[in-house]
């Protein structure tokens, strides 16, 4: 009997949707499963890592990583997985680019360890304890993960073949890229496993977008009462459709929230926000300087709003101290 | 810091800077000086390039208001100033670095002193920090 390819399906930094997506394959995983052996899956099963050190270099076919990058540990599985694999697929919004917590490059490691470990009002810690590296418990040494000073995109720890995007991906995109791995017919090294055109292309609100879109000032979705039907932008309500690759059925649009950008850019373009920019100035129907500064400052947090998936791999990355 | 020599790159719209100028002299005046067919040119991800490549801040000149060659190309650029500065902030590097300037001067001969009044606040302000 032929042995089947191996497969590893890892999360590092994860909130844990992105290996629900591939649950809810539902009967298309029996398929998969009869098709690949699953050789390391922690959500689902119980693998360690010494079983993963202990194979052959390479002889992994497929290594399926979500997650973002920030500790000792989750860099360390990277790098094993890649030594281990013959392509690695950077699977979810945080592994391609860095996601939701990568919003959190917007504060400093030591920000970030003040207030979880101290000033948050729910904290009780009367001796100060911060996380440490090492530390001796009756004389036996404990570790911790070392917890890095920002957050990283799987991409910028090791290398990687392929992308598929999403928070979390669709299920049709995931059984196509899949499919395209065991089938041998796969895109150029780098490709993005989802459509290259922006969200809009394919939005059935499409259709009541006006020829220019003219706001005034910018809503939250929460401030208005939001039509089912017609194009969020129509409505002065900011929808990142316009520069985020299509690919995700527009499922916020369907529940009436607008697009926020977890697919990433469109093709071609590296920094998602600052591409945003240049369609927001246009959008923005203020001439005076007033009328300017009055639309621009009553936007509320338009870095979190323009990068809340993608700050770390934008140009900026970070906040500087 | 004192031997810190900041370095500022200078968009200028042809349509109202400089055009009457002898260009080589000028240039030779300005560093890194870039005229460009109309400010509304410049985008977001051009500027933040050039911090990416070394500049420590970036000026850009375009026409008054309501006098675009091309309808309103300076006031888009205006707008996008204005949003670039709030990523800027919220990545720790000073708005003061992204400056535009909308006005006429055929001749140029404004355009070294805007240069030299802001390379002196980007003085102030150090090296920009983009690593």
């Amino acid at each position: 009997m032929v042995a089947k390819p191996k497969v590893a399906i890892a999360w590092l930094g994860s909130c844990g949707g992105c290996d629900e997506a591939v649950v809810d394959l539902n009967e298309a995983l029996l398929d998969v499963t009869n098709a690949v052996d699953v050789i390391f899956w922690p959500v689902a099963l119980d693998f360690k890592y010494h079983h993963l050190e202990k194979m052959t270099d390479g002889d992994i076919v497929l290594s399926i990583i979500n997650g973002h990058v920030r500790n000792s540990e989750q860099e360390e599985v990277a790098k094993l997985l890649r030594k281990k694999s013959k392509l690695v697929l950077s699977f979810g919004s945080c592994a391609c680019f860095g996601g939701t917590p990568g919003m959190a490059n917007f504060r400093t490691k030591e920000d970030i360890f003040n207030w979880v470990y101290r000033d948050a009002p729910t904290v009780v810690n009367p001796q100060g304890n911060y996380p440490q590296v090492k530390t001796k418990v009756d004389g036996k040494e404990l570790t911790l993960p070392a917890f890095y000073e920002q957050v990283y995109a799987l991409n910028q720890i090791i290398d990687v073949d392929y992308y598929l995007p999403g928070c979390p991906p669709p299920p049709d995109l995931i059984a196509n890229a899949v499919n395209a791995v065991l089938q041998g017919k796969l895109p150029p090294k780098g490709s993005t496993l989802a459509p290259h055109k922006a969200l809009c292309d394919s939005c059935k609100r499409n259709k009541t977008k006006p020829q220019k879109i003219a706001i005034k000032e910018l809503k939250r979705i929460h401030e208005i009462e939001a039509s089912p039907d017609i194009c969020f932008l129509a409505q002065g309500v900011l929808c990142l459709g316009l520069a985020t690759r299509d690919g995700c059925g527009a499922v916020c649009i369907e529940t009436n929230i607008p697009c926020r950008g977890c697919f990433g850019p469109v093709e071609g373009v590296k920094d998602a926000g600052a591409k945003t920019i240049a369609a927001l100035a246009s959008m923005l129907d203020v001439h005076s300087d007033d009328e300017m500064e009055k639309a621009v400052n009553s936007i509320d947090d338009l870095a979190g709003y323009l990068y809340r998936f993608s700050l770390p791999v934008s140009t900026l990355k970070k906040r500087r101290v | 810091m004192s031997d810190f020599e900041p370095k500022l790159v200078c968009f200028s719209c042809r349509f109202g800077w400089g055009y009457l100028a002898d260009q080589h002299a000028l240039s030779a005046q300005i560093k890194n000086w870039i005229p460009i067919i109309c400010s509304g040119k410049v985008d977001a991800i051009q500027v933040l390039d050039a911090f990416k490549h070394g500049a420590d801040g970036v000026l850009i000149l375009g026409c008054p208001a309501g006098e675009c060659h091309y309808q309103d190309g300076n006031e888009e650029s205006k707008k996008r100033v204005l949003l670039l500065q709030k990523l800027l902030d919220a990545c720790g590097i000073e708005p003061a670095r992204v400056r535009m300037e909308m006005s006429l001067d055929p001749e140029g001969k404004k355009i070294p002193g805007l240069v030299k009044n802001m390379t002196e606040t980007i003085r102030k302000l150090g090296p920009v920090k983009m690593s």
